[in-house]
C-alpha cells in the first residue's frame, strides 16, 4: 500500500523551528517561577548602576574583596533568618546570639587558649544552644515566635553584656597569635576572603536543602500551611525546633567568623543586626513570606541594601541621612514589588493568549459528501450504554469484541461483548484517559491529559511510562512536561508514537488553543525498550489522532485546528511531515484503520464560514477574549461532527453524519470491528454502533496490528 | 492609560432579578398555528391572530378559531380600536377592516413603505404604521444586527389618503404603543430600547432585541425576538470583520440573532453553547431565545417569561393581555402561547 501513499510526491507541511512572538516571550516570562524575584533583582541592578555612576572605582578588586570580607557574617545571619521565616517563625535574637557567639569564640581563644577547631565548635554550640532554647519555646512548647525570640534577644544581650564587661580587658590584652585563626580572619583563598567562601558554601547548602532534601521540603510545607503539613504526616513541632536550631548554628558560625576577623567585641556588637537581616529578607522576598525558601533572592536583597548602605556611608553622608534615605528606597522597592506581584497574574492573563492569523483555505474534496447532501446515516446507529458513560474520548475493542473506553472521572471501563450492557472498571487512573492502544502483550497504553503516557494491565495495574520529554531549545517556558497527551499508536517495532496536543493549555481550556491558532503541539515517541522519550516533531497545530498506516511504514497525525492530516515516514522521521489530506470540512480528531485499507477520521466539530474568517483576524480574537465573557466567545462548531472515510491515498470517499440534533453529534473516535463501527465522543455519554456496508466482517483492529488481518 | 478614551455606556439589564430565567413560556399552553405573526384583541373580546395570509378570530382559548379575513400577502401586523381593525401587510400595504373582517372603503394603500412591522389605530380616521426598513422576506434579524443607518419610519395614514410622517431614520422600529399621555412610543429591535417619536430614549438596555410593545392595564408587554448577546454586541465594534462577513457570506450564515434554535454544521456557535451529553444546557448562550418582558407604566421591568436556550418557543413576535392571561406568538415554534400574567 505504500505505493498508494507516494510519500515523496506529497506537499511538505511547513513546521516552524521556533515560535517567535514578543507577546509569547513576555507571557512565558511572566509565568515562570523566577519572575517572582524580578523586582528585587532589578532593584539590585539599579543600585549597582547607581553606585557605579556616582562612585569611582567602587567595584574595583580591592573594594570588592573588602566588601566580601565584611559581608560574610551579615549574609549568614540573613540565611539563618530565612530558614526561620520559611518555617513560619521569626527570630529577633539573631543579633544577641551573634554577639554571644563572637564573645564565646574570643573567650575560648584568648582566655581558655583552646585550639581553633575547638573554638569553632564552642561558637557553634553557643549559637545552637540559643537556637535550641528558641526552638523549644517557640516550636515544641508553642509559645509565640515573636515573644520567645524577643525574650531571648533581651536575655542573651544581658548575659553578653555581663560576660563581655567581665572579660573584655583580658581579651583585648591577650597576645595569643595563631596561624589558623588569622587565616580564617584575614587570608584569601582564590583571591577572595575565607568568610566569603564560607557564606557561599552555606548558601549552597541551604539552597540544596530547600530544593532537594526531605527536611527542606518539610520546612516549606510547615511554613506554607502548618495544618496541612500536620495532616500530611509531617512532624510539625520537630521541624520548627530543628529550623531554630539550624538558624542558631549558622549564627554561631557567623559569630566565629566575626571574632576571627575583629579579634574584639564591644557593647554594641550585633545591635540592630536582626532588623538589618529582616530588611534584607523582606526586600529579597518582596514581603514577609513563610513557606518560601528563596536563597538567591534573599542574598540579592541583602546585597542590595548592604551595597547601598556601604556606598552611602563611604560617600560621607551623615548616618541619620543614610538611614532616612535607605528607608525611603526600601519602601519604594517594596511598593513596586507588591504592585507587580498583585498585577502579575492580571498581566499574564491578558497577554497569555497570543493569536495568529490562520488561513485554512477552502474545503476540498467534499462535493456531494457534506451534511445535508447525504442522508444522516448515523441516525440509524444503535446507542450503547446511554447515560452510563462520561466522555468516552477514544474507544477500542479487543479480539473478543469487548469495548474499552476512558471516562472523565479517570476510570478505564470495559463494556463486555456482545451486548455491551455490562460495564466493569478496568483501572482507576486518576487522570482523564484520552487515546487508547493495545500493545503486543494485550495491555492498554493510554494518553492521559495532564499525566502523560500510561500503561494499564488487564489486572488493573497502572504504570506511568513517561510524563516528560526533552526541553525544546528555544523556549522561555520549561516545556519538558507533557501537558496534554492526546492520542497514540504503536509501530511494528514497539515504539509508541503519541501527541502532546498543546504545550500551553490544559484540558480545561484547550479551546483557547483554537483561538490562538499557533503550532503549540508536538509529536513524541516513547521506546519501551530504552524507556526513552523523544520529541519527534515540535510545533504542530494541535496534533491529535495518531495512526500507523496499514503497511506499518508511515504515521498519520491529525492536525485538529489545521483541518488536515499529516503523514510521517517512520523510516525517516527527520524528514518532517507531509500532507496526507487537507481542506477537511471539520476538525479531525482520532484516526483509525478501516478494513478496506483506508482510514476512518473522526470530526469533533465542523468548520463554518464565520469561524474560518475569524481565524484570519487575530487581533479580533485577542480583543474578544478580553471583552467578551468566555461563555460567549466565538468558537468552532463542536455541536455537529461526523466520520470521514479516507482511502489509502488520503482521498475522502465517504462521510457519515447524524441528524443535526441527533445523539451522535460530536465524534472524537471510531473503531471498526467485525463489520461494525463504534463511535465515541468526548462530550457525550453514550457510544454509537453502526454497521458498515461492505466491510470485512472478519476484520478487527488487533488482528490488523498483529499482521493477522 | 490615565484617561479612558472609550465611551462607556450604561450597563444593560441582565437576565437577573425580575428578568431572571424561568420556564413560563416553555410551560405555557400552546396552540399550533402556521406562520403566526401578530395578535390583537377586539373590543368584543375576541382575539384576532394572523397565520400567513389569513387572519383568524378566537372567542375563547379552548374554542375553534374561525376565519376572519384572507389577504393576498402575509399579514405582519394587527391593530384595532373601536370598529376599525388595521391589518399591516408584508408588502407595505394596509388593509382597513371592520370588526367582522370586511374591507372598509375609502382607505388607500400607502406608498413607499417596505413592510409593516406594527400598526396602531390612532383615531377612526387615522392609522399609524411602523416600517422597520426591511422587507418582510429578508432575514431581518441577520441584517438589522449589522445595519449602521436607521431606515425605519413611522407614518400616519388617513382615511382620506392623507399621509403624515411621524418619525423617520429610526433604527429598525418594530412596535408602537400609546404612552398614556396622548403620544406614542416605539420599540427598537437592535438598540434594545423604547423611544419617543422624536427619538428621545424612554428606556434602554433591555436584555433582548425588541419586537412589539403592547400596552396592558398595568404597563406594557415587550416582546423580544432574541436576547442580546455579548459576542454580537462586541462584533458591532469590529467594522472590518463585519464588512467582510457581509461581503462574502450569505446572511443565513452570519453571526447574528436567530429566530430558531436550530443546529447546522455551518452555523457559528459560542464556546458555552457546546452540547454536553447531547443536551443543550438551558443556561448556554444562544442566538435565539424566547422572552416577554412585563413592565410598569414607566417601562421598568416587573416580570418576565422565558423560553431558555434548551427551549423551542423562541422569537416572540407579539403578546397581548387577554381574559386575564397573556397570549404570545412564538415564531420559532409556530404557536400561540397562553400563560398567566404575573399580576394574575
Amino acid at each position: 500500500m505504500s505505493a498508494d501513499i507516494e510519500f515523496a510526491a506529497r506537499p511538505k507541511q511547513r513546521v516552524p523551528l521556533f515560535v517567535l512572538s514578543p507577546r509569547r516571550i513576555l507571557a512565558d516570562m511572566l509565568s515562570s517561577g523566577w519572575v517572582e524575584s524580578a523586582i528585587p533583582f532589578l532593584a539590585f541592578v539599579c543600585v549597582v548602576i547607581g553606585v557605579v555612576a556616582t562612585t569611582q572605582d567602587y567595584f574595583g578588586a580591592a573594594n570588592v574583596r573588602n566588601l566580601a570580607q565584611y559581608a560574610a557574617d551579615g549574609g549568614l545571619i540573613v540565611l539563618a533568618v530565612l530558614i526561620v521565616v520559611a518555617v513560619g517563625g521569626i527570630d529577633l535574637s539573631v543579633g544577641s546570639n551573634f554577639a554571644m557567639s563572637a564573645f564565646v569564640s574570643l573567650y575560648c581563644f584568648h582566655i581558655l587558649g583552646l585550639p581553633v577547631p575547638a573554638v569553632l565548635v564552642a561558637s557553634l554550640a553557643c549559637g545552637a544552644l540559643v537556637g535550641a532554647v528558641n526552638g523549644i519555646l517557640a516550636g515544641l512548647i508553642g509559645c509565640g515566635a515573636l515573644l520567645t525570640t524577643l525574650g531571648t534577644m533581651i536575655t542573651i544581650r544581658g548575659i553578653f553584656t555581663l560576660a563581655s564587661q567581665a572579660s573584655i580587658v583580658d581579651i583585648s590584652t591577650s597576645a595569643r597569635i595563631d596561624d589558623l585563626w588569622d587565616w580564617v580572619g584575614f587570608e584569601k583563598f582564590l583571591t577572595m576572603p575565607i568568610g566569603f567562601w564560607v557564606l557561599l558554601a552555606v548558601a549552597a547548602l541551604v539552597f540544596v536543602m530547600f530544593r532537594q532534601s526531605r527536611y527542606g521540603w518539610h520546612v516549606l510545607a510547615v511554613g506554607g500551611n502548618r495544618k496541612a503539613a500536620r495532616h500530611g504526616g509531617i512532624r510539625v513541632k520537630l521541624t520548627i525546633f530543628l529550623a531554630y536550631l539550624l538558624a542558631g548554628l549558622i549564627v554561631g558560625l557567623a559569630g566565629f567568623l566575626f571574632a576571627a576577623r575583629q579579634n574584639s567585641i564591644s557593647a554594641d556588637t550585633g545591635i540592630g543586626m536582626e532588623f538589618f537581616a529582616l530588611t534584607a529578607l523582606v526586600v529579597g522576598l518582596g514581603g514577609f513570606v513563610p513557606g518560601r525558601g528563596a536563597v538567591v533572592p534573599v542574598l540579592v536583597g541583602f546585597a542590595t541594601i548592604y551595597i547601598l548602605n556601604n556606598a552611602m556611608i563611604n560617600s560621607g553622608f551623615r548616618g541619620d541621612f543614610v538611614q532616612f534615605t535607605m528607608g525611603g528606597i526600601i519602601i519604594l522597592i517594596l511598593a513596586i514589588d507588591v504592585k507587580f506581584r498583585k498585577n502579575r497574574h492580571r498581566l499574564l492573563a491578558s497577554t497569555y493568549l497570543d493569536p495568529v492569523s490562520v488561513d485554512l483555505g477552502a474545503v476540498k474534496g467534499m462535493t456531494g459528501l457534506m451534511p445535508g447532501e447525504l442522508p444522516p446515516r448515523l441516525a440509524q446507529a444503535e446507542i450503547l450504554a446511554a447515560g452510563r458513560l462520561d466522555g468516552p474520548e477514544d474507544v477500542i475493542l479487543d479480539d473478543e469484541g469487548n469495548l474499552y473506553c476512558g471516562n472523565r472521572d479517570g476510570r478505564l471501563l470495559r463494556l463486555s461483548a456482545p451486548d455491551y450492557t455490562e460495564i466493569t472498571v478496568v483501572a482507576k487512573i486518576g487522570g482523564r484517559p484520552l487515546g487508547l492502544a493495545f500493545d503486543a502483550e494485550g495491555r492498554i497504553v493510554t494518553c492521559v491529559a495532564g499525566m502523560g503516557l500510561l500503561r494499564v494491565g488487564m489486572d488493573g495495574g497502572v504504570e506511568l511510562l513517561t510524563d516528560q520529554t526533552e526541553r525544546s531549545l528555544l523556549s522561555v517556558q520549561d516545556d519538558t512536561t507533557i501537558r496534554m497527551a492526546d492520542d497514540l499508536d504503536i509501530a511494528p517495532d514497539g515504539v509508541i508514537y503519541f501527541t502532546d496536543a498543546t504545550k500551553r493549555y490544559d484540558i480545561d481550556n484547550w479551546g483557547l488553543d483554537l483561538l490562538e491558532g499557533r503550532p503549540n503541539g508536538r509529536l513524541l515517541s516513547y521506546d519501551p525498550r530504552t524507556r526513552r522519550t523523544r520529541t519527534v516533531c515540535d510545533h504542530l497545530v494541535f496534533p491529535n489522532g495518531v495512526c500507523v498506516t496499514h503497511d506499518g511504514g508511515y504515521l498519520l497525525v491529525a492536525s485538529t485546528w489545521g483541518c488536515s492530516i499529516l503523514i510521517f515516514d517512520l523510516a525517516d522521521l527527520a524528514a518532517g511531515p507531509r500532507i496526507f489530506a487537507d481542506g477537511l470540512p471539520g476538525y479531525p480528531d482520532n484516526i483509525n484503520r478501516a478494513s478496506d485499507g483506508g482510514y476512518w477520521v473522526a470530526l469533533a466539530g465542523m468548520r463554518n464560514p464565520i469561524m474560518d474568517q475569524a481565524m484570519r483576524y487575530p487581533k479580533l480574537r485577542q480583543r474578544m477574549t478580553r471583552r467578551v465573557p468566555p461563555n460567549n466567545w466565538l468558537f468552532g462548531n463542536l455541536n455537529i461532527g461526523g466520520v470521514l472515510k479516507l482511502d489509502a491515498a488520503g482521498v475522502v470517499t465517504d462521510a457519515l453524519w447524524d441528524a443535526p440534533d441527533g445523539p451522535l453529534y460530536m465524534i472524537t473516535s471510531m473503531r471498526e470491528h467485525e463489520g461494525s463501527l463504534f463511535l465515541g465522543g468526548v462530550t457525550n455519554d453514550k457510544i454509537g454502533r453502526i454497521t458498515v456496508a461492505g466491510a470485512d466482517t472478519d476484520w478487527t483492529g488487533p488482528k490488523s496490528y498483529q499482521g493477522r488481518g | 492609560m490615565f484617561f479612558r478614551s472609550r465611551r462607556q455606556e450604561l450597563p444593560g439589564m441582565t437576565l437577573e432579578g425580575v428578568l431572571g430565567p424561568n420556564t413560563r413560556l416553555d410551560d405555557a399552553a400552546g396552540r399550533a398555528v402556521p406562520l403566526p405573526r401578530a395578535l390583537v384583541v377586539l373590543e368584543d373580546g375576541r382575539l384576532l391572530f394572523s397565520s400567513g395570509n389569513d387572519v383568524l378570530a378566537l372567542a375563547a382559548w379552548d374554542g375553534e378559531p374561525e376565519a376572519w379575513a384572507r389577504f393576498d400577502v402575509p399579514v405582519t401586523a394587527l391593530g384595532a380600536r373601536g370598529d376599525l381593525v388595521a391589518v399591516g401587510l408584508a408588502d407595505g400595504g394596509l388593509a382597513a377592516c371592520d370588526r367582522t373582517g370586511r374591507r372598509l372603503v375609502g382607505w388607500a394603500t400607502p406608498t413607499g413603505l417596505g413592510s409593516i412591522s406594527d400598526c396602531m389605530v390612532l383615531s377612526d380616521d387615522e392609522v399609524a404604521l411602523v416600517d422597520s426598513g426591511y422587507r418582510a422576506d429578508e432575514t431581518l434579524l441577520s441584517l438589522a444586527a449589522w445595519a449602521d443607518a436607521g431606515r425605519g419610519m413611522v407614518v400616519a395614514v388617513g382615511r382620506s389618503g392623507s399621509r403624515r410622517e411621524l418619525a423617520s431614520g429610526l433604527n429598525c422600529p418594530m412596535g408602537i404603543a400609546p404612552d398614556g399621555k396622548g403620544s406614542v412610543i416605539v420599540s427598537l429591535l437592535e438598540h434594545a430600547s423604547v423611544v419617543e417619536l422624536s427619538g428621545t430614549v424612554r428606556q434602554s438596555g433591555f436584555p433582548g432585541y425588541l419586537g412589539r410593545i403592547r400596552a396592558t392595564g398595568s404597563g406594557y408587554l415587550i416582546c423580544c425576538l432574541s436576547r442580546r448577546d455579548p459576542l454580537i454586541e462586541f462584533l458591532k465594534t469590529e467594522k472590518a470583520f463585519v464588512a467582510e462577513m457581509k461581503a462574502r457570506i450569505s446572511p443565513d450564515h452570519w453571526l447574528s440573532p436567530r429566530a430558531r434554535p436550530e443546529f447546522s454544521h455551518d452555523f457559528p456557535i459560542e464556546l458555552g453553547a457546546t452540547r454536553l451529553f447531547g443536551e443543550v444546557k438551558p443556561w448556554a448562550p444562544s442566538f435565539s431565545y424566547g422572552l416577554v418582558i412585563e413592565t410598569d407604566h414607566q417601562l421598568v421591568p416587573t416580570g418576565s417569561a422565558h423560553s431558555r436556550a434548551n427551549g423551542t418557543r423562541h422569537a416572540i413576535a407579539d403578546a397581548v393581555s387577554w381574559n386575564g392571561a397573556t397570549v404570545a406568538v412564538s415564531m420559532a415554534s409556530g404557536e400561540l402561547l397562553r400563560f398567566p400574567g404575573s399580576e394574575a
